[in-house]
């Protein structure tokens, strides 16, 4: 073990002298060289452009998703679409000024960028008609007539059609006091080959759309996935006013803490360097910032800033004990700081690089962001800043008062040290494992996916979740969307067998809980059918007769079947979101394509926003417990090196476990499903966490090498750096705690959990740590 | 016959054996189970003594000896749309629906058997067929057009036992326990003198040269048999089917339903109700009588000696003197059939079964 952990540890020790020799000899080369580069990154950071799409939040290589690329092309509409309402106040939807302006809307959506034009419907466009069955025939015609002019007459011919059309709660609210545009949008636009932009289209939305006409008869409501990625990055922008707060507060608090002022602006401005650095570095390698990276800036901040203090500290206490000089303390800080921080920062960019196992790239994305971010900290503040301070050094002021503080020999600490005695140490572990049992009683109720209704990402009472629940309400199609992609041979898709065996899926599908209704080309056929025979629904039914099914499919609506005929999507509408229902409906898919599939009829899961939330459930669900047992596996495995010692590691990594499991106990409590937001907060809990423990115990054994019993050696420990890792727990804190108050719901969830972490790990490091290293280590110094 | 029978399974059966390669066929598989049958698209609602049974969707058949508070679903060996139901007495009855199946069954409707199909009805008309034509064409004083026209169904025929069993059957009655007609689309019309054992084809007897649908075959209290069609077509036997004539009337429509209340109705598209009456000088006359809506009429019952009508869009009315007029709340989606136990009238449709008290209030 010992020869194994020096080889690993070698390049870490040898290049603490190299790096040590290095630095303190080119000090005006190396700063020279700091500047450009952060001018550079400052160029670099300033291209970087929010980001946001579809495909990069679902999982990308699950087969629900890998299905939905295959067809996506043929299923317009079904992937990527918006709804938009168009709703009257007062009276209803049959009065020339509403429907005039329901018109300009429908006209105004369909030469926005990226629609596609051809699948877009509303009432006013051709492709939406009525039929009906006379004694002379079918007939039928667009819901609009054409003569329509706006009179009494016209809008009565309006309701009459809307009510032959079977549209209502579909395109004409429940109410008849509103009426919806559907309106399918391009991932790529056809013709360019462009992405569409978010950010853009949904700004164009709100231009065009709702600040044009709404009015005091007309109020506007928009949903659809483009309108959440709008309203998302949106949002993020506003999270960028929280930076500012953040490092308001911290400044403050470094100030109040350090009492100096070179020792507060020199680890700001370092800090400040390394999410600069970050942000560069990603736009160099062409990552945007999408609503989850967003929030790795603050990270990357919070942990800078916490190694800064740890630096400071050094110093500080250096000058005052020992009366060195700004560069020699400088040096010694360099010296003590460098291996015990390199660790923590190793084992921080290890943490979240164990993210990569979760198959999503919004998540691979975070983990990458983050982890360019602790690299850089190695640089700007384990390098640059005692750099830095060898010139500034911590000021006179901030020396005094160490001094006192070193003679005053106080206080509350002693408090603390009560845990490295038998009895306190006993107390302690027995209210942690107490505290261990509750917790994963408290975590039984933990739940995966998103657990609320409408946009989850959204906050419930935000704009777009209200928009989402008017429509809920007053129509009959749920936002809930799963749909099942069935492929056939080329040609095949009207065959009688398909249909045959398609409507036995529907018929079969209405068993399983959590289904609304269900609707696909054997409705239309089914209808189409009834109507061409008067209307009589004894002959709504699958006709076993390919001439008479041809008939009823000669006018499909868009996105019931592709061009070629080989793909027929069957659109599940679904209750609700939850995890439990997702999950029975596709094991409710997987039983009927056991006993019913054949060679040539295939039933493909899964498209449609609830389509994509069963995958990347599905993706979260199998992550989850891989990407714990990575997270510890690798942060215990880097603090077995660092202390080559089996019990170190317990003593560490112990208070980690219980804060993640009690951080499942207050998710299930608070309702917070494990998801794609939420999945990375225990591995960015865990590395961030294991920060405090490093630096707690490198320092302990400092003092229990010199002899002294582990009582003593802790108090040592807590009266050097107890005070500097309390201030580690709250500038990580003031990071986070901020994301509260984000418009958008995940951010804010992360918030509340990453500060419950960053809080309770720091509480377990100065308190379960001391203990449970008591209970293990018997006869240390006695 | 029985080898047609015999040769159809086994092409599904090897079907079956090979499994994977060609799925089941909804002739040969049972009706789904569901939770909560009731709420299926339902067409025909009978009664067998004091159950009442309905049919409708994928085979589904539902039964509830409640007064239709709760339902079970019966066991039903096919999954094809069941267009009508009706029982002979409280064990026997009988059911049709698409794919020309016919069920049976002998314990007031908790399990069906199935008693024929399409691919048997095909071979059945073209053997009919073939006789009849032979026999006409040996009659030597042949009747050019009727030879014609029959060659020409005959044709047909054949076709149709290529396309396989597609046209649907939408009525079915038993005149006692042993004779029985069973209606369908395309003048497809059987006749069984043994209680269903065996059937004939009889669709050439029928005053119908265009082969015109065949919605509704019902019996009147008089003992006539009426059968109703697409186009205006009523048909009318007097003698229990021995022989069959058409009766004028003036509506080009198709008809779907009739009732006998004070007089004869006939209920066709779009709100049409005729009315059987007799001019001063004896001779029938059929009179429209407008009621106030342009729904299409699929059914009506006669309770305590007054007249309800149930049709599409949730039509519902009730006869008041010679007028009829709108019955409680009209229901959302179309009514199908209609049945009384009680004081309720137990009406099937698209959204199911909906129960509504004559003395007021639906549930």
């Amino acid at each position: 073990m010992k020869r194994l952990s020096s080889i690993l540890l070698w390049p870490i020790n040898t290049s603490e002298k190299l790096a040590e020799r290095v630095l303190f000899s080119y000090r005006k080369l190396l700063l020279v060289g700091f500047l450009i580069a952060t001018l550079f990154f400052t160029w670099q950071a300033s291209q970087i452009r929010p980001d946001a799409s579809f495909v990069k939040m679902i999982p990308a290589q699950h087969p629900f998703v890998e299905n939905y690329m295959r067809y996506k092309d043929d299923l317009a509409g079904l992937g990527n679409s918006i709804r938009v309402v168009v709703a009257a106040k007062n009276g209803d939807i049959f009065s020339a000024e509403f429907q005039s302006t329901l018109k300009s809307v429908t006209d105004e959506l369909f030469f926005i960028p990226g629609v596609d034009r051809s699948a877009l419907k509303s009432i006013w466009t051709p492709n939406v008609r009525w039929t009906e069955v006379t004694e002379d025939g079918f007939v039928g015609g667009p819901v609009i007539p054409a003569k329509y002019d706006g009179s009494k007459e016209s809008l009565e011919l309006v309701r009459t059609n809307i009510l032959r059309s079977g549209q209502v709660g579909i395109l004409v609210g429940n109410d008849f006091r509103s009426a919806m545009v559907q309106v399918p949008l391009f991932d790529k636009d056809p013709e360019t080959g462009e992405k569409l932009d978010y950010k853009e289209f949904s700004a164009l939305l709100e231009k065009l759309v709702r600040d044009k006409y709404s009015s005091e008869n007309i109020s506007i409501h928009i949903t659809g996935f483009a309108k959440i990625v709008g309203d998302l990055i949106d949002g993020a922008v506003e999270v960028a006013l929280f930076f500012a707060i953040a490092f308001v507060v911290t400044m403050v608090l470094l100030y109040l803490y350090s009492g100096s002022v070179m020792g507060t602006i020199i680890p700001l401005i370092c800090s400040l360097a390394a999410v600069i650095w970050q942000l560069g570095v990603l736009n160099l390698l062409g990552y945007g910032i999408d609503p989850y990276s967003m929030l790795v800036p603050f990270l990357v901040f919070a942990i800078a800033v916490s190694h800064g203090v740890q630096i400071v500290n050094t110093i500080t206490l250096e000058s005052a004990t020992n009366g060195a000089d700004k560069l020699q303390a400088a040096k010694h800080a360099f010296k003590t700081i460098y291996i015990p921080g390199l660790t923590a920062l190793i084992s921080d960019g290890i943490g979240f690089i164990t993210l990569m196992v979760i198959e999503i790239q919004v998540i691979q994305d975070l983990a990458v962001a983050a982890s360019i971010g602790v690299a850089v900290i190695i640089l700007t503040n384990l390098m640059l800043l005692p750099l830095l301070m060898s010139y500034f050094g911590v000021g006179r002021n901030a020396i005094t008062k160490a001094k006192k503080g070193i003679e005053k020999k106080d206080s509350h600490w002693h408090l603390l040290s009560v845990f490295a005695t038998q009895k306190g140490a006993i107390v302690a572990v027995v209210i942690a494992i107490c505290l261990a049992v509750l917790g994963i009683y408290g975590s039984k109720g933990l739940q995966i996916g998103d657990l609320d209704v409408g946009a989850p990402e959204l906050r419930e009472d935000s704009r777009y979740n209200l928009d989402n629940s008017f429509i809920t309400a007053n129509y009959s199609t749920s936002s809930d969307v799963f749909v099942v992609m069935v492929s056939t041979p080329k040609e095949h898709c009207s065959r009688y067998e398909t249909l045959a065996l398609v409507d036995r899926f529907q018929f079969y599908l209405r068993n399983v809980s959590g289904v609304q209704s269900s609707i696909s080309l054997v409705d239309v056929s089914e209808r189409v059918t009834a109507g061409l025979n008067e209307g009589s629904l004894k002959w709504r039914s699958v006709i076993r007769n390919q001439y008479v099914i041809n008939a009823s499919l000669s006018y499909v609506p868009a996105g019931l079947m592709n061009s070629s005929c080989s793909l027929l999507p069957v659109i599940i509408f679904l209750d609700d979101h939850k995890a439990e229902t997702l999950k029975a409906v596709t094991v409710a898919v997987d039983g009927f394509v056991a006993q019913y599939e054949t060679d040539t009829i295939k039933f493909n899961m899964a498209a449609g926003k609830a389509g994509f939330e069963a995958a990347t459930n599905e993706v979260i669900e199998m992550a989850q417990y891989e990407m714990l047992i990575w997270v510890y596996s690798v942060v215990s495995f880097l603090c077995l090196l660092t202390f080559r010692s089996l019990r170190t590691v317990v003593c560490i990594i112990a208070p980690l476990i219980l804060t993640s499991i009690l951080c499942q106990a207050l998710m299930a409590k608070l309702g917070i499903g494990v998801k794609v937001a939420t999945l990375p907060v225990i591995a960015l809990g865990v590395g961030i966490g294991v920060d405090y423990g490093i630096y707690i115990y490198s320092k302990m054994q400092t003092y229990l090498q010199k002899g002294h019993s582990l009582a003593e050696a802790y108090l040592e420990t807590l009266q050097s750096t107890g005070k500097s890792v309390a201030f580690t727990g709250l500038t990580l804190a003031i990071g986070v705690v901020l994301w509260t108050f984000s418009p958008i719901k995940f951010q804010a969830d992360m918030g509340v959990l990453l500060t419950f972490m960053f809080i309770w790990n720091m509480l377990g490091a100065l308190i379960l740590l001391p203990a449970i290293a008591r209970l293990l280590h018997p006869k240390i110094n006695e | 016959m029985s080898k047609i029978t015999f040769s159809y399974s086994v092409v599904f059966g090897c079907f079956l054996a090979l499994s994977q390669c060609v799925l089941a066929d909804r002739l040969v598989q049972s009706a789904i189970q569901q939770a909560a049958p009731e709420k299926s698209l339902l067409l025909t609602i009978s009664r067998a003594g004091k159950r009442l049974v309905a049919g409708g969707e994928q085979g589904v058949i539902i039964y509830s000896g409640d007064r239709a508070l709760t339902w079970k679903q019966a066991e039903v060996p096919t999954s094809t749309l069941i267009t009508s139901l009706n029982f002979f007495d409280k064990q026997t009855g009988w059911a049709v629906g698409h794919d020309g199946v016919i069920l049976g069954t002998k314990d007031g409707g908790l399990s069906w058997q199935k008693r024929l199909d399409g691919a048997v009805i095909n071979q059945l008309r073209v053997d009919a067929l073939e006789t009849e034509f032979n026999y006409q064409n040996s009659l030597g004083a042949v009747d050019a057009d009727l030879l014609e026209n029959l060659g020409y169904q005959l044709d047909d025929a054949k076709i149709a036992v290529e396309e396989g069993p597609s046209s649907p059957l939408l009525d079915i009655i038993f005149l006692d326990s042993l004779t029985g007609y069973a209606v369908g689309a395309y003048g497809l019309f059987l006749k069984t003198n043994d209680g269903g054992l065996s059937w004939v084809y009889e669709g050439y007897k029928l005053p119908n040269p265009d082969s015109l649908h065949l919605n509704r075959v019902i019996q009147t209290q008089a003992g006539h048999l009426l059968i109703l069609g697409e186009a205006g077509l009523l048909i009318e036997s007097l003698d229990n089917g021995g022989s069959w004539h058409k009766v004028e009337l003036p509506y080009q429509g198709s008809l779907f339903s009739a009732v006998e209340a004070d007089s004869l109705y006939l209920m066709g598209l779009r709100g049409t109700v005729l009315k059987r009456t007799r001019d001063e000088l004896g001779s029938t006359v059929w009179n429209k009588i407008d009621i106030g809506s342009t729904a299409t009429i699929n059914d009506a019952i006669v309770v305590d000696d007054i007249a309800y009508l149930v049709g599409q869009g949730g039509a519902l009315l009730q006869k008041q003197g010679e007028a009829f007029v709108p019955f409680q709340k009209r229901g959302l989606r179309s009514y199908s059939a209609v049945e009384s136990v009680g004081q309720y009238l137990i009406v099937v449709g698209e959204g199911g079964v909906s129960r509504i008290d004559l003395n007021g209030g639906t549930d």
